[in-house]
């Protein structure tokens, strides 16, 4: 089932005098369950389209719909709101509110949705202990590592079950035993709960357990490969 | 969860949050301890007034007030008195006979108003008889001689009829009042010695002290060296109904002393026998009717039903005797929260500055979560009620700080003794006695938070303008 499309998508910045097309004309479609990776060098428009993906960023053309929804007729206040209910965000750093503990930045979304207290113990504590860290639920982020705090984000990303999860160089901070780790976790996870994660990566080895490969150069899909499973 | 988050957020930089919180602590704690001692100060003067001086409510006949023409008498004071008692809330009343008069000794004379009194009937509605100074005789009990004057200390001192002098006594009353030792020992040189008048004494005793001990321990020293001998007789002056001058001597009953130097020095009371003995008033009048209400808030009211029922008569009340008294009381809250929020306002500013600092420090968090979809609303109570928390946490430990400080001082008073003078001569005690209504806090509290989220607007409005986007970027 298809839960995302892009069509002729473009975005320009026009900062100074120089124009940048950081994504040029992206028409992408993804289905229910995809695991799928947007690689390219640097500046070829990764972060630009994830942000675009997530109604982070208004594109200057082009149509995204999520699951029927086009973004360009929310309201600001509507397209916050539809981002804390369809969309998991894991960004590269700064991920989590370093005076909450791991559970209650996991719970944080539910409970500004109004989960019931029973509801959100139990979710929280299934997705802390899918992400390996059961035991570490009361610990304050500044005193997990990297990786540890990676997890804790992919957790949050996932609590409310929204459509998707993007996450834009969610390994680039780590250690290749750490990344290895959070990748598998993500694969899991999308195995088991049947959520798409949409994610950048620059590392090879990333780039390898993804089940699609979409290659961008200048912010054109050069490739687009989906692996047999 | 935003509320706990606020709150947790205020603790993450603690070192600057608590400078602020200190900061808000210190200025509530000086307001609510300045007003307490403002507050303190003015309801001593008021209760001073009404039970010792003036009361609630006095009646007159018509132009008295004016002139004190001894003629305009209240000539069926039991008709008046009658009338009185069908007017409800008065607890009490007594009647005064008045006249101007001089009082004199050998040396000495001054300007007084000589109230003639029942002082049994005073008693009911006045304190001042709990106001005699011990050692200096009693309120008219016990003897029935005729011509008996009770007199203000500073009236005594005027008069000459005060004499100064150091004794062993003296020097261990100063003891008590942790006078050094070496301060002492100077003024241990003067017994023996005896001094007619204050200015003597004074002069005598900066001699001996230096000029601080002077300003100092003057004032206790000058308290504690005076002495008076029982019986002393002064002569009182004044003009009969028929304008003709009379004089008598009096003997001194007892000297009060009531924290009022305008009044101790021009108001001397004699039993109103005696004064009508000598200006022939007939026994059914008088010039006064003064009463003591049960609530003193009735005061307007009361004086407005019994003008309606005595048209002939004067009817005036303390507000209006003292003007100045009843602007403070009626006005008193308005400039206490003047006076608070001039304070809070220049805390504001403080508070502002942490909180864009706050704002600023935590641009990329603040982005991820509107990223992630914390609405504008939410991001806005998230930095008001941190700002809240800051002015409130200061608030709650600068009243309660302000608080013990009354309990501690309101026991025993604080002693505001080397402006004793300065301050008794506008009938204020040098003895003051801090305190504060609760309603004073609950109004803290309310303007306190107003600081808190006023302070929030402008830094949390740049919160708002946060792009996601840019906040995030990690470059
Ligand atoms: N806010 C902006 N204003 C102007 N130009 C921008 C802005 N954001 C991105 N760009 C430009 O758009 C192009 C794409 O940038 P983008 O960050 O999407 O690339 P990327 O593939 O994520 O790169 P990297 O791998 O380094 O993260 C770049 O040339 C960049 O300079
Ligand atoms: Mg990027």
């Amino acid at each position: 089932m298809k839960i995302l499309e892009l069509k002729d998508v473009h975005k320009i910045y026009n900062s100074s005098e120089i124009k940048v097309h950081a994504v040029d004309g992206v028409t992408l479609s993804f289905n229910e369950g995809e695991f799928a990776a947007i690689v390219g060098p640097s500046g070829s428009g990764k972060t630009t389209l994830l942000n675009l993906i997530g109604g982070l960023d208004m594109p200057s053309s082009g149509e995204i719909i999520i699951d029927g929804t086009n973004l360009a007729t929310l309201k600001s206040s509507q397209l916050i709101d539809f981002r804390m209910r369809n969309i998991g965000f894991v960004f590269q750093a700064y991920n989590l509110i370093p005076v909450l503990t791991a559970k209650e930045n996991v719970e944080f979304i539910m409970t500004l949705q109004k989960w019931s207290r029973e509801e959100r113990d139990k979710r929280t504590f299934e997705l802390l202990k899918a992400v390996g860290l059961g035991d570490r639920a009361s610990s304050r982020p500044s005193k997990l590592s990297g990786g540890q705090q990676q997890r804790v984000a992919v957790a949050r990303a996932l609590a409310s079950r929204p459509k998707f999860v993007l996450a834009d160089e969610p390994t680039a901070n780590l250690d290749s035993r750490s990344a290895a780790t959070l990748l598998e976790i993500m694969e899991k996870l999308n195995h088991e709960e049947k959520i798409t994660f949409i994610f950048s990566t620059h590392d090879p080895r990333v780039m390898k357990m993804a089940h699609r490969v979409i290659t961008l150069e200048d912010g054109q899909v050069v490739s687009d490969d989906v692996k047999e499973a | 969860m935003i509320i706990k988050t606020a709150w947790k957020n205020v603790w993450r930089n603690k070192v600057r949050s608590f400078v602020v919180i200190a900061s808000v602590t210190v200025g509530v704690f000086s307001a609510v301890f300045s007003v307490a001692v403002m507050n303190g100060m003015i309801a001593q003067r008021v209760n001073a007034a009404l039970d010792e001086e003036i009361s609630h409510i006095q009646v007159s006949a018509k132009g008295f007030s004016l002139n004190q023409d001894p003629d305009l008498v209240i000539s069926d004071a039991a008709a008046v008195e009658k009338v009185i008692s069908g007017i409800p809330g008065i607890a009490g009343h007594v009647r005064r006979t008045i006249v101007s008069g001089m009082a004199g000794t050998a040396t000495k004379s001054a300007g007084v108003e000589i109230s003639g009194i029942n002082p049994e009937e005073e008693k009911t509605i006045f304190s001042l008889d709990k106001k005699i100074i011990t050692g200096t005789g009693s309120f008219f009990d016990g003897d029935s001689r005729p011509d008996l004057a009770l007199i203000g200390q500073d009236l005594a001192r005027d008069l000459n009829i005060i004499r100064y002098s150091v004794d062993s006594l003296v020097l261990g009353k100063l003891r008590e009042e942790n006078v050094p030792a070496p301060v002492l020992e100077k003024l241990n040189t003067l017994s023996g010695e005896r001094f007619a008048n204050e200015k003597k004494f004074t002069r005598r005793v900066k001699t001996l002290l230096s000029a601080r001990e002077t300003a100092r321990y003057g004032h206790i020293i000058k308290e504690a060296a005076w002495s008076f001998r029982e019986g002393s007789r002064f002569t009182l002056t004044f003009l009969d109904r028929n304008e003709v001058q009379v004089g008598a001597r009096f003997r001194i009953t007892g000297i009060y002393d009531t924290k009022n130097s305008m009044f101790e020095s021009t108001q001397v009371f004699v039993r109103a026998a005696d004064l009508r003995k000598y200006t022939g008033m007939s026994e059914s009048d008088c010039h006064k009717i003064i009463m003591r209400l049960d609530d003193s808030d009735m005061t307007v009211q009361t004086t407005e039903s019994l003008a309606k029922a005595l048209p002939g008569l004067d009817v005036t009340n303390w507000k209006k005797l003292q003007p100045d008294l009843a602007l403070m009381t009626d006005y008193v809250h308005q400039i206490y929260g003047i006076l608070f929020a001039i304070i809070l306002a220049a805390l504001a500013f403080g508070i502002v500055n942490t909180m864009l600092m706050v704002v600023l420090e935590r641009t990329r968090e603040l982005g991820m979560l509107t990223a992630i979809g914390m609405n504008k609303r939410k991001v806005f109570s998230m930095i008001m009620l941190e700002s809240v928390f800051l002015s409130l946490t200061g608030g709650a430990a600068g009243m309660l700080a302000g608080w013990i400080a009354i309990l501690l001082t309101a026991r025993n008073g604080i002693n505001f003794v080397k402006y004793a003078e300065g301050l008794e001569a506008f009938g204020y005690s040098a003895h003051l006695y801090p305190e504060i209504s609760f309603s004073f806090f609950i109004m803290a509290t309310i303007l306190i938070i107003i600081t808190g989220i006023l302070s929030s607007v402008y830094p949390a409005f740049k919160a708002l303008k946060l792009n996601p986007v840019e906040a995030i970027r990690t470059e």
